[in-house]
């Protein structure tokens, strides 16, 4: 079993570094990262330290509480036009207006390989209905009085049956014997055929006689 | 071929030199999705091709000068050197911003003259017509206005500098 290790201390340590850096006017809450905080608490969190985590939990999301609030005195700033033009009015340099701009450039990705008729006939198959997914519906088991001689297998017939449809599925559209052909086992051999007659009469799996194909 | 390749072939389109991706709309056209779930059907594709194309160095943006969806680079701070296409032209990338700011305060349109005033350079109208001819803008000189085309909102992340302005004014 993994061993999880307890970083608690750590991760307040680090939650009481940014809090000190933000009360000395050092750093701004909008600029400093916080996710990799909540991914190291989320990643090794286990029910031998969850106490411990609770409250580092309660630190860290304070500090979310706070970085919202400066988020949401910068989005009232935004809002107001003039103090960009005010900006403007200071006639900074180009190079500071380059400043700015770096780290703010994308790369737009653009392929036109596909074409748009190759699109649309994509789009036609789309609209067709799909089926729904073959589902067996589980035989409920009774309670029998009394004791049978023979010996009966834990698991359901359905179960069993499910378990061989799901195996064979994908080897599916293939030849009537190939379903049969890696098993050496003669009682194996039998009880594969009664699960694939019992899936041909419900129509979970179709049988093309001049062919001598199963397919789905 | 499924919904994904399509959003791909959709997202990473062009279909003119200002106009790249595609909108909500027709994306939900597109895909035939409709009906009172087209919006969270509409996210949730949106984020699963996001997750899935991640590992490719992709990722999917929206750019609010046209309201489309589109593909771009994930950027590394070394790299934003390479995808500034005014790497070479400060003075451009300057007066479009100044052309950027004054369409930002009056709806998406800009005086010349009003641009004029604020940058205080010589051959502002030099610039501007560089920048019409490079696609950025459409200039119109009878009626002394001036509008940004939506290509510059692919190639710069206008949120990220308002926000990266709205700090530094705080400062």
């Amino acid at each position: 079993m993994e061993e999880f290790k307890d970083y608690s201390e750590e991760i307040n340590r680090r939650i009481e570094e940014i809090q000190t850096k933000v009360l000395s006017g050092e750093i701004v809450l909008l600029d400093t990262e916080l996710v990799s905080i909540f991914e190291n608490l989320k990643n090794s969190l286990n029910i031998d330290n969850l106490n411990r985590y609770s409250s580092v939990y309660k630190n860290a999301f304070h500090l979310l509480i706070q970085k919202f609030e400066e988020l949401k005195i910068l989005i009232n700033n935004i809002d107001r036009k003039e103090g960009f033009l005010k900006f403007l009015r200071l006639k900074p340099p180009d190079s500071e207006i380059n400043n700015l701009l770096s780290g703010c450039w994308v790369k737009p990705f653009n392929i036109e390989s596909l074409s748009f008729n190759f699109l649309e006939s994509a789009k036609e198959k789309l609209n067709i209905k799909k089926g729904n997914p073959a589902t067996i519906d589980q035989v409920e088991k009774m309670e029998v009085k009394g004791t049978f001689l023979l010996e009966i297998s834990e698991q359901k017939f359905t179960e069993k049956m499910s378990e061989f449809y799901n195996r064979i599925k994908n080897q599916l559209p293939c030849g009537f014997e190939d379903i049969f052909e890696s098993e050496q086992d003669q009682i194996k051999i039998y009880e594969n055929f009664v699960y694939l007659l019992h899936l041909l009469q419900l129509g979970k799996i179709k049988y093309q006689k001049e062919t001598n194909f199963l397919y789905l | 071929m499924n919904e994904f390749t399509i959003l791909m072939h959709l997202l990473s389109d062009r279909s003119n030199k200002f106009q790249i991706g595609v909108s909500k709309r027709e994306i939900l056209n597109k895909l035939n999705l409709n009906g009172k779930n087209e919006s969270l059907h509409f996210e949730t594709l949106i984020t699963q091709l996001s997750n899935y194309i991640e590992p490719l160095g992709l990722q999917i943006r929206f750019n609010p000068l046209s309201s489309h969806w589109y593909l771009a680079f994930q950027i590394e701070a070394s790299d934003y050197v390479s995808a500034n296409p005014f790497a070479d032209k400060p003075r451009l990338a300057a007066t479009l911003f100044y052309t950027l700011i004054c369409c930002l305060e009056r709806l998406g349109v800009a005086k010349i003259q009003r641009i004029k005033e604020l940058r205080k350079k010589k051959r502002i109208i030099d610039d501007l017509k560089d920048l019409e001819k490079e696609g950025y803008l459409e200039l119109d000189e009878n009626l002394g206005i001036v509008k940004l085309t939506p290509l510059i909102g692919y190639q710069l992340d206008i949120n990220k500098l308002i926000i990266k302005l709205a700090l530094k004014l705080k400062k």
